[in-house]
């Protein structure tokens, strides 16, 4: 029997044709998550009940995964903002980096003979916040310059400079901002400097509003203003753009600061409401899974927000799970990422159809 | 020159020369990939994979030879699944390329974890033989670095420049450059650019396993879900420091190595300089190189686009 793929006539594009697929994507990763727990002679019903209990029914569990969404969330928005712009940017990783660096050197100044010490923490805890964005902004703004400026190619500068932003980091916390101890790491911030926790009996900060409100920023900027629009057509066809008067080269590095400033915001909120100190090794794939959230949300907000807390519930979930189960949370990993491939290959039948034998046809 | 010093360099460089292998093996099937106009940034979890099944292989069959062929055959296994999300569904390179470092991350653990129990026995692979030239191997500064490596390194060695001599001098090379640089033009020419591309990300595949498993059974012995941490993104920038030159790619290995070997023995000792500025440096040059502001830079023009017949 041969299997081929044939043209469609037209492509499918209804709205139900991408829920079918959608949901198609993630029963059979869910399926084969299942099958994936079987040697481990638990069934697939009691390792999914303790994932999903943990991460979304439990109420210090939703607040985990909220936790853990709020970077993912960022770096979404970001993600729209730059991919839908023509900026295809991967350095999301290092601007999280340098935003929490630069908040921490904020509140480093804010300790005990610091310029900031007599400052009132709120006060703090804003120049941090916004002194991180800065910062990430900064970052991505130099792979903006590179590449509309002198044709360099964003997507290699950006991977390379995320290495720069890891070893700066682990300079710093080895280094000049170490503090005594047998850890890298710096002193730990003082709890008024702390973001606030706004539901009791969990971890969730503050900096979740903040994410939620930079969301809706996102959304009025994309959808709304004249700059998002022109943002928009100079990512789908740069050339026309131009034509159309459009200045490409200008709203690509606007688009360049706005997701590095996301994400430099993410990185100091990591701080300020989950560490509370720099250390080593806080670079762990957010930067990049945030990207695929804002793809798994179609490159729109209220997607984007929805499946970072998808995403991070299946992570915290998963973690929870080996816990409890002594399950693997590798397991969790594979589901993702099998969620995702089968999302991307199933587009593929918007355009094709499967021929089977030559003859009938699905 | 005093002999702590020299002694020092001699050390150093071995050291480096020992840990360019991996790094090599894996630009060069990047290199390949590239020069075809797919960009692959799953390359970092073709060679996790490629590691853990040159330390199941090995382990089975007690050969270190069969591990190099299982972590062969697993690196071109799984990028047959990576050219096909590349080429035929013609999915974003990038996308693909991250995603699938997740998926391998998950699968490398888990399947680790499932083979071996829960607490693995600490079971070292056997190792790739060393090749030690009498005589040759105890001169000074490059007698260790040359003559006294694992058998895998000089088989690296010629893996690069093979793939040089193929890249530059036949029919097949110049057929891949091309498509990598205009595949309209080469499919006009009659070039298949799917199959090529195929190839080429095949190729990758190669490249990345054996890497994995030069990990394993030259320097490591041992498997872990760590094992790789980043070093397969490291090929990303050699390729781009050797401008896309198989043969360049020998010393811009050699230079990203020669700064980790660094830092490493720097440690021992209490210097001013900071062994982070001396990894992050090969890093910075590779910005530099690719920044377009020296030069506009000489990426496959093709790179990141998929091809459409149609279109």
């Amino acid at each position: 029997m041969r299997v081929s793929l044939e043209k469609r006539d037209t492509p499918l594009i209804s709205g139900w044709s991408v829920v079918a697929m959608s949901v198609l994507a993630v029963l059979i990763g869910m399926v084969l998550g299942g099958v994936l727990f079987l040697p481990f002679e638990a069934s697939p019903w009691e390792g999914y009940q303790s994932l999903i209990g943990n991460a979304f029914f439990s109420k210090r569990g939703f607040g985990y995964t909220l936790v853990t969404a709020t970077p993912l969330m960022m770096v979404g928005f970001g993600t729209i903002v730059a991919w839908r712009c023509g900026f295809i940017f991967l350095g999301f990783e290092g601007c999280l980096l340098i935003g929490a660096m630069g908040g921490t050197m904020v509140g480093l100044g804010a300790l005990e003979g610091g310029i900031l010490s007599t400052s009132a923490p709120a006060l703090v805890v804003t120049l941090a916040l916004i002194w991180g964005a800065t910062l990430g902004a900064l970052w991505a703004g130099l792979v903006g310059e590179l590449k509309t400026r002198f044709g360099g190619n964003e997507v290699l500068i950006a991977l390379m400079m995320n290495f720069l932003a890891i070893y700066l980091v682990q300079y710093l916390v080895a280094g000049p901002w170490r503090v005594v101890g047998d850890m890298p790491q710096t002193e730990r911030l003082p709890k008024d400097l702390w973001l606030p926790y706004i539901l009791s009996g969990t971890r969730l900060h503050a900096g979740f509003l903040i994410a939620l409100a930079s969301g809706v920023a996102i959304w009025v900027v994309m959808a709304k203003s004249r700059v998002g629009f022109e943002m928009i057509a100079s990512g789908l066809n740069p050339r026309s753009a131009r034509y159309g008067g459009i200045l490409v080269g200008i709203r690509q590095r606007q688009a360049a600061l706005i997701a590095g400033g996301l994400a430099g915001l993410a990185g100091a909120i990591t701080i300020y409401g989950v560490h509370h100190r720099l250390l080593d090794g806080l670079s762990d794939g957010t930067g990049f899974v945030g990207i695929v959230t804002a793809l798994l949300g179609r490159m729109t907000v209220p997607g984007t927000a929805i499946a970072s807390v998808l995403y991070g519930g299946l992570s915290v979930g998963g973690d929870a799970m080996q816990r409890q189960t002594g399950l693997p949370s590798s397991i969790v990993l594979i589901v993702q990422a099998s969620i995702v491939l089968l999302l991307l290959a199933t587009e593929v039948l918007r355009t094709h159809r499967i021929v089977l034998s030559g003859r009938r046809k699905v | 020159m005093d002999i702590p010093e020299l002694a020092f360099l001699t050390t150093w460089i071995a050291a480096s020369v020992r840990l360019t292998g991996p790094l090599l093996l894996a630009s060069i099937g990047e290199l390949i990939s590239e020069r075809a106009g797919v960009l692959n940034v799953g390359i970092e979890g073709t060679v996790l994979l490629g590691a853990l099944a040159a330390y199941l292989g090995a382990i089975w069959s007690g050969s270190p030879w069969i591990g190099a062929l299982a972590a062969a055959g697993m690196g071109m296994l799984v990028n047959v699944f990576l050219a096909w999300m590349y080429v035929v569904v013609k999915a974003s390179q990038v996308v693909v390329g991250i995603i699938f470092n997740v998926l391998a991350m998950g699968i490398a653990s888990y399947a680790f974890r499932t083979i071996m129990g829960d607490i693995p026995r600490i079971q070292t692979a056997p190792m790739m033989p060393e090749i030690s030239v009498p005589g040759l191997k105890d001169l000074p500064l490059i007698g260790p670095a040359l003559f006294g490596q694992s058998v895998m390194f000089y088989i690296t060695i010629l893996i690069a420049l093979g793939t040089g001599w193929l890249m530059y001098r036949t029919r097949l090379g110049l057929n891949l450059r091309a498509v990598g640089e205009y595949p309209k033009a080469a499919a006009a020419a009659g070039i298949n650019v799917v199959r090529m591309r195929i190839i080429a990300v095949l190729a990758c595949g190669l490249g990345g396993g054996l890497a994995g498993a030069y990990f394993v059974l030259v320097q490591i012995g041992l498997f872990r879900d760590t094992i790789v941490q980043g070093r397969g993104f490291i090929a990303l920038g050699i390729v781009i420091l050797a401008r896309w030159n198989p043969y360049l790619a020998i010393l811009a290995a050699f230079g990203f190595a020669s700064m980790d070997a660094l830092a490493l023995s720097l440690q021992l000792f209490d210097l001013p300089i900071p062994t982070q500025a001396l990894v992050a440096l090969p890093y910075l040059l590779t910005v530099l190189a690719v920044s377009g502001v020296f030069g506009r830079s000489r990426n496959p023009a093709a790179l990141m686009t998929p091809y459409h017949a149609d279109r």
